[in-house]
């Protein structure tokens, strides 16, 4: 009986605000759509980083069977050739510049690959024959890249040497100040939306003050009286992260699984599946924020 | 029921008391009135029953209970044994009759067979049988007033408080609601009405405290509104219960023997 007459008390608080109700919804969308653009980003970048970002700086490719740089003349690299250049790692020479290094077959190369690239197209039409092997080298000093490059380049069976840092770094940091802003703007828009919550519930509570004022005379507990008007709100932003957390997986499924993995074949997408990850805390994050907003502003304007 | 301890409010601090070191006793079933001017502080005094407001010194008793106590999560409680009705009735104007009673017992948990049960009977006794499903607006004045008074009867409360009833009301109607009023009396509620209407209180011959500036200056059962004592000064308030009737009392005098705070207690 109590709960039927709370559902019934957020139906008609609800339908009496319309409008606020609204633009409370939008407003959280908003604010939580934001939000959930700075978690893209971020889980966009661990997706671009792939298996050895974070373990490597610079990569020691191999030559494979389509290489074409000068290293290359005798076609795909040699274990002759693949020892060598593990001696000359070993040597002390190099040694001093680098922490440890580790060898990746084709076959581990295209277990990454297929890690990393796996809500991607591309990875049903890569074979381990078409990725090179490679040597994974972690530097004591990322600085000293320039030293390995020089002196593996012209080695044979060497294709190429790639600072890996140096080129997603720069994308990153991009991609860094874009979720620092997204982070900013989603804080000012969720301080609009905590106020707008606030303003909103008082209109309610001030709509409704005769029925609250007749539930406190006949005995209703703080509850009963409080909690419409909190579940309205919480409902309210709930919607609103609802429409954030479609939002965000509409943008990983048509922009950037439809359209974006097109243009850019060898980039690593977030799947729209992950943006889901971001759901459950986009909607405890609004569900919270409208919770509190209300709680303080009953405790001001709705006396029990 | 309801005791005062030497009860002062005050609201302000450059304005005198809006009650002034009240000591007041009400037992179980009785029904007093409590009288005076605008502005003497019967409102006051109701609402520090209600635990609306705190006292600002003394101690308010109810049932027995120090409200001063009472924590704010059980106040609830406290007001579900108390039945309250205005001037102005406070009735939900988008709800019917019956779900104007109905909803002071939503609004406490109780069931829809119960409601069912209950309300019915309720507006019975306050005299509104088969008006069920009007609206407030289709209802006379004096009608609303019958159904804020189911609506504070409705869950049985212990001591129903009145501020003012017939403020709102002609004088017939008004005898109407006093019917309904003394019938709850007599169904072993304890009724305490706010009033300054003269013919009611002359008519039924309850218990009188009158306040003046928020302090009681006469308690007398079976009372007329106006004193039969001359009072002068608060010094001879009460106590002095051997002055002749005063002229001004309109009601009928005879039979009605002026007693003492002390006896009515
Ligand atoms: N909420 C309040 N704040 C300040 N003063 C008040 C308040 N309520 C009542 N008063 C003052 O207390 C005095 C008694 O008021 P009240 O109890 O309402 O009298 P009555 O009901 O007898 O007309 C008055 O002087 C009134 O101005
Ligand atoms: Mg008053």
């Amino acid at each position: 009986m109590r709960l039927a007459f709370i559902l019934g008390e957020i139906g008609s608080g609800l339908r009496r605000n319309l409008s606020m109700v609204v633009s409370v919804i939008l407003v959280t969308f908003v604010s939580l759509t934001f939000v959930g653009a700075a978690g893209m980003l971020q889980l966009q970048i661990n997706q671009m980083k792939g298996y050895w970002y974070d373990k490597v700086q610079v990569a020691i490719f191999l030559c494979g069977d389509g290489s074409t740089a000068a290293g290359c003349a005798t076609g795909t690299a040699t274990p002759e050739q693949q020892e060598n250049l593990r001696t000359l790692l070993e040597s002390p020479a190099v040694s001093q510049y680098i922490n440890d290094f580790q060898f990746e077959s084709k076959d581990d190369a295209y277990k990454h690959f297929k890690e990393q690239f796996s809500n991607s197209p591309i990875v049903d039409s890569v074979t381990p024959d078409q990725l090179p092997a490679s040597f994974r080298i972690n530097m004591k000093d990322p600085e000293k890249y320039q030293i390995i490059s020089e002196t593996f380049a012209s080695q044979p069976g060497v294709e190429t040497v790639i600072d890996q840092r140096q080129v997603l770094e720069r994308l990153f940091s991009v991609m860094n100040a874009a979720s620092l802003v997204a982070v900013i703007i989603a804080g000012v828009m969720i301080v609009c939306a905590i106020l707008l919550i606030a303003t909103t519930i008082r209109l309610s509570a001030f709509s409704r003050r005769r029925e609250t004022g007749i539930m406190r005379l006949v005995g209703a507990s703080k509850i009963v009286i409080q909690l419409p008007f909190i579940l309205e709100g919480v409902i309210a932003a709930v919607i609103g992260a609802a429409l954030a957390s479609g939002t965000l997986w509409a943008v990983a499924h048509f922009f950037l699984g439809e359209y974006m993995s097109k243009q850019y074949p060898d980039t690593a997408f977030i799947s729209p599946a992950q943006t889901l990850l971001l759901a459950p805390a986009l909607l405890a994050l609004g569900a919270t924020l409208a919770g509190i907003s209300s709680l303080l502003t009953l405790r001001r304007y709705l006396r029990v | 029921m309801i005791r005062f301890e030497n009860v002062t409010k005050v609201y302000d601090q450059t304005a005198r008391p809006a009650l002034d070191s009240v000591n007041l006793e009400i037992d179980r079933g009785e029904f007093a009135f409590l009288v005076g001017a605008s502005g003497s502080g019967k409102s006051t005094f109701l609402r520090l029953v209600l635990k609306e407001d705190r006292a600002t010194s003394g101690a308010v008793y109810v049932a027995g209970q120090n409200v001063a106590n009472i924590s704010s999560w059980r106040v609830p409680r406290l007001r579900r044994g108390i039945g309250v009705v205005f001037q102005d009735f406070r009735l939900l104007p988008q709800k019917n009759v019956f779900a104007n009673v109905a909803f002071a017992m939503q609004v406490i948990g109780k069931s829809r067979s119960i409601i069912r049960d209950t309300v019915p009977e309720v507006l019975k006794t306050v005299g509104l049988e088969g008006k069920e499903h009007r609206m407030p607006h289709e209802l006379s004045g004096g009608e609303q007033q019958r159904v804020a008074i189911a609506r504070a009867v409705v869950n049985r409360p212990g001591i129903l408080l009145a501020d003012e009833p017939t403020g709102n009301l002609d004088p017939t109607t008004s005898m109407g609601i006093m019917g309904v009023l003394d019938k709850i009396n007599q169904n072993g509620t304890t009724v305490v009405m706010a009033t300054h209407d003269d013919d009611i209180v002359n008519e039924m011959r309850k218990r009188v405290v009158e306040l003046r500036n928020g302090v009681v200056i006469r308690d007398e059962a079976r009372a007329l509104y106006t004193s039969m004592i001359p009072v002068v000064g608060q010094s001879r308030r009460l106590k002095d219960a051997s002055g002749r009737p005063d002229e001004s009392a309109t009601g009928p005098g005879d039979g009605s023997v002026p007693s003492s705070a002390g006896e009515s207690k």
